[in-house]
């Protein structure tokens, strides 16, 4: 007890030593507790983010290593000097490629097979989309009543086109052809198997919204459907009524489907092809697209090329499989456990949820990695400074030390009271520190990340400008052969990305229990040098030397 | 009886200097004041670093009531059983008088039940001469004459059974030299064994007995 009293008074009697100790370490703390806020700030927004981020995964095909696969084959055993004679510098063994693989898809049942590895909380479901044209007098919206005639002219034109198309590179899951996706058909007719699936549209944060009549039975077969409210007036169709549809390829093939809702989109634009027109979708259950996809494949219709080549006109939709995970765990675990359900290694399990979200967290992470490195170098520098102060405060208490153990004070008694004596000083130090870097680290840390956001913004504006789009992702007027918007997602750090652009807390108690650790580190690294001098120290030496 | 006895103690401060103190033998008593003196160089200093364990002899024995000194913790014998009052005091400025006098009855670690350290602390001082506005002073404020009162009541503050001055009127005059001579025979007639170094002629008149020690003839030992 009396060490601690000790080394209380000589805290309070040597007060200009103490008080530049006490700043050193305090300066040292407020730094800590910034860098510490903004890594915790990084991690509680990512863990509350992740929390209630609804994350979804789809099964496709991986475009990237069979194109490396390609590749290699190029450069590899496949470049013999034969076929270099031949074929010329960098030309492959077509033949060895397995183009098939690039179109192949899952089917229905292979994707529900790995739902068994979905684990409590996760779901799934599915929708088949199918393109079909207007047929008797409805109408696609956006268009008018005398481009009727140029719709069936387009249709017709494109029957010949559409028997060439190579089938769809498929990245969705997709099992239709690549003709169903150039068509410029009126409508998108989407089948779900649940309604889960349309939580994205219909839920809380959806722009859709029924306005007459009511959703489908999503367990049902029978071809009922809701359709646009701005379709509804465009045609004069209620509730009750039907609408007749058509095969694209063979017009005579016609489904009717009756109304039963009538919705709106708030986010409805016009895009320009009637069949990407947000008011030409059309909704329905998935029951109804297998029923009409199966009544296609009965009717056997077929087309004729002009080499007078018959080609099936059956319709073939387009599946899209997505499972939905309850947290990020439970998606990792799928997309490991998914290859031992027999997944091919040729396909990928991805999320865009999750990629976005970690993209949107890019500059506070960066800003993280900055402020840990601030951190180290801050403890590092600070514990020099402090294990040179307290060697040179130690050489300037050498007489103290040899009264103390001359009249039987046991050196480890001694290095006690002087360990004491920083621990005190540098917590007192610490715990301003850290109130003070408790009130200024949410404005800094919110400063730091919007000039890291600026940083990330110019640096995509910079490569934006370099491939020819503008600022907002939007393709130039003059922006060369590189047009459309859609290309500006192949940069990672694509325009559309919302970044996390404020934090609202940061300093917690575990910043403060870091913090104190640190405190302890240094008071330990810093005395370390001071311990040792006085464990080697004859008080008989000292006090002989001060005679 | 003796309560400390050199037994053929010999001191050199490394293998290549001569020897400091060569075989002493000799005994104090407890209830008596001894004054060790000698010429400049003689080994008085050393005999009292020797004596209060900070040096430990080169060869020999030191006996506490016929213990070997080497058998106790040298902290411990420092700190319960000798009381050192140096030459040059080497007392804390840091800390007050009172507070120099406590801190080395909170090292020795004894229990004091009938009146709180701080009393005592206070009542030795006062036993010394100071009054208790200078026992609240913090030591760079007090006189030299002062300072050696502080220094004699942190000696005793712990009771111990040997005193050890190394030239504790050096820096006195002669009034205050005689009321701390007076303060060394008033602990020896309460049982205390007081050794004085001392150059002076008027505190070695005081002491009970003279030790005389002569400057060794520089001869290394064997």
């Amino acid at each position: 007890m009396y060490v601690i009293n000790n080394a209380v008074k000589s805290i309070t009697r040597n007060k200009l030593r103490n008080i530049l100790i006490g700043i050193i370490v305090l300066v040292i703390a407020v730094s800590a507790c910034i860098a510490l806020s903004i890594r915790q700030a990084a991690e509680t927004t990512k863990e509350d983010t992740l929390s209630s981020l609804s994350i979804t995964a789809t099964i496709s095909y991986d475009r990237t290593s069979a194109m490396k696969e390609m590749a290699s084959s190029a450069s590899g055993e496949d470049m013999d000097p034969e076929n270099m004679e031949e074929g010329g510098k960098g030309s492959f063994d077509r033949g060895s490629f397995d183009f098939d693989a690039l179109t192949s898809s899952l089917t229905l049942d292979e994707y529900l097979t790995y739902t068994e590895a979905l684990e409590d909380g996760d779901s799934y479901y599915y929708t088949a989309s199918l393109s079909l044209n207007a047929s008797g007098d409805l109408l696609p919206y956006g268009t008018e009543e005398s481009s009727d005639d140029e719709t069936e002219e387009t249709t017709a034109d494109e029957e010949d086109e559409d028997a060439d198309a190579t089938e769809m590179p498929d990245d969705m899951g997709g099992r239709g052809n690549f003709s169903m996706m150039t068509s410029s058909s009126d409508f998108t007719v989407t089948g779900y198997s649940s309604y889960d699936a349309m939580l994205d549209m219909f839920g809380t944060d959806g722009t859709y919204s029924i306005t007459d009549g009511e959703m489908f039975d999503e367990d049902s077969s029978a071809l009922e459907c809701v359709i646009s409210d701005e379709l509804a007036l465009y045609n004069g169709l209620e509730v009750g009524d039907t609408i007749t549809l058509c095969n694209p390829d063979y017009e005579d093939e016609t489904y009717e489907f009756t109304i039963v809702g009538i919705y709106t989109n708030t986010a409805s634009s016009d895009s320009g092809f009637s069949m990407n027109d947000p008011a030409n979708s059309i909704f329905t259950s998935y029951g109804a697209i297998t029923a009409v996809e199966e009544a296609s494949a009965e009717a056997g219709n077929v087309t004729e090329d002009s080499d007078g080549e018959e080609t099936s006109a059956a319709l073939a939709s387009v599946l899209s499989f997505t499972y939905t995970f309850a947290n990020a765990d439970n998606y990792e675990s799928f997309a490991e456990k998914v290859y031992d359900l027999g997944l091919s290694g040729d396909y990928t399990v991805s999320s865009s949820d999750l990629s976005s979200f970690e993209e949107s967290l890019t500059p506070l992470e960066t800003l993280s990695t900055t402020a840990m490195w601030f951190f180290l170098i801050v403890v590092a520098v600070g514990g020099i400074i402090l294990i040179t102060i307290n060697i040179f405060n130690l050489r300037e208490r050498k007489y103290e030390v040899g009264v103390l153990t001359a009249i039987g004070m046991k050196k480890s008694k001694v290095s006690l009271q002087f360990l004491t004596e920083i621990f005190i000083v540098t917590f007192i130090a610490i715990i301003i520190g850290a109130v003070i870097g408790a009130c200024v680290s949410v404005p800094v840390t919110n400063a730091l990340l919007d000039s890291q956001i600026e940083s990330s913004a110019e640096t995509q504006n910079t490569l934006n400008e370099n491939f020819g789009f503008s600022a907002d992702g939007i393709p130039d007027a003059d922006g060369g052969e590189m047009s459309g918007s859609g290309k500006i997602d192949r940069f990672s750090t694509g325009s559309a990305t919302e970044y996390v652009t404020s934090v609202s807390s940061a300093t917690n108690i575990y910043v403060i229990l870091e913090l104190i650790l640190v405190g302890l580190f240094l008071t330990l690294i810093s005395s370390l040098a001071a311990l040792i001098s006085i464990m080697r120290y004859e008080p008989l030496k000292i006090l002989s030397s001060r005679s | 009886m003796s309560i400390l006895k050199l037994d053929n103690v010999c001191y050199q401060y490394d293998s290549h200097s001569p020897m400091v103190l060569d075989n002493l033998s000799y005994e104090f008593e407890a209830g008596k004041v001894y004054a060790v003196v000698g010429k400049s160089g003689a080994g008085k200093t050393t005999l009292l670093s020797v004596l209060s364990s900070l040096a430990a002899p080169t060869s020999g024995t030191i006996y506490l009531n016929d213990e070997d000194i080497t058998k106790i913790d040298k902290y411990e014998f420092r700190s319960k059983y000798v009381g050192v009052i140096f030459q040059n005091f080497n007392l804390l400025p840091h800390l007050t008088a009172v507070e120099n006098v406590l801190l080395s009855m909170n090292i020795s670690g004894k229990k004091f039940e009938e009146k709180t350290k701080k009393e005592i602390a206070m009542e030795l001082l006062q036993k010394v001469g100071l009054s208790e506005d200078e026992a609240n002073r913090r030591i760079l404020k007090l006189s030299g004459g002062q300072q050696q009162r502080v220094a004699i009541a942190r000696a005793i503050s712990y009771n111990p059974d040997i005193i050890l001055a190394d030239e504790p009127t050096g820096n006195l005059d002669g009034e205050t030299q005689d009321e701390i001579i007076d303060i060394f025979k008033m602990l020896a007639a309460e049982g205390k064994c007081i050794i004085i170094v001392t150059h002076s002629p008027d505190v070695a008149k005081a002491a009970d007995e003279i030790f005389a020690l002569k400057k060794s003839s520089g001869k290394k030992k064997a």
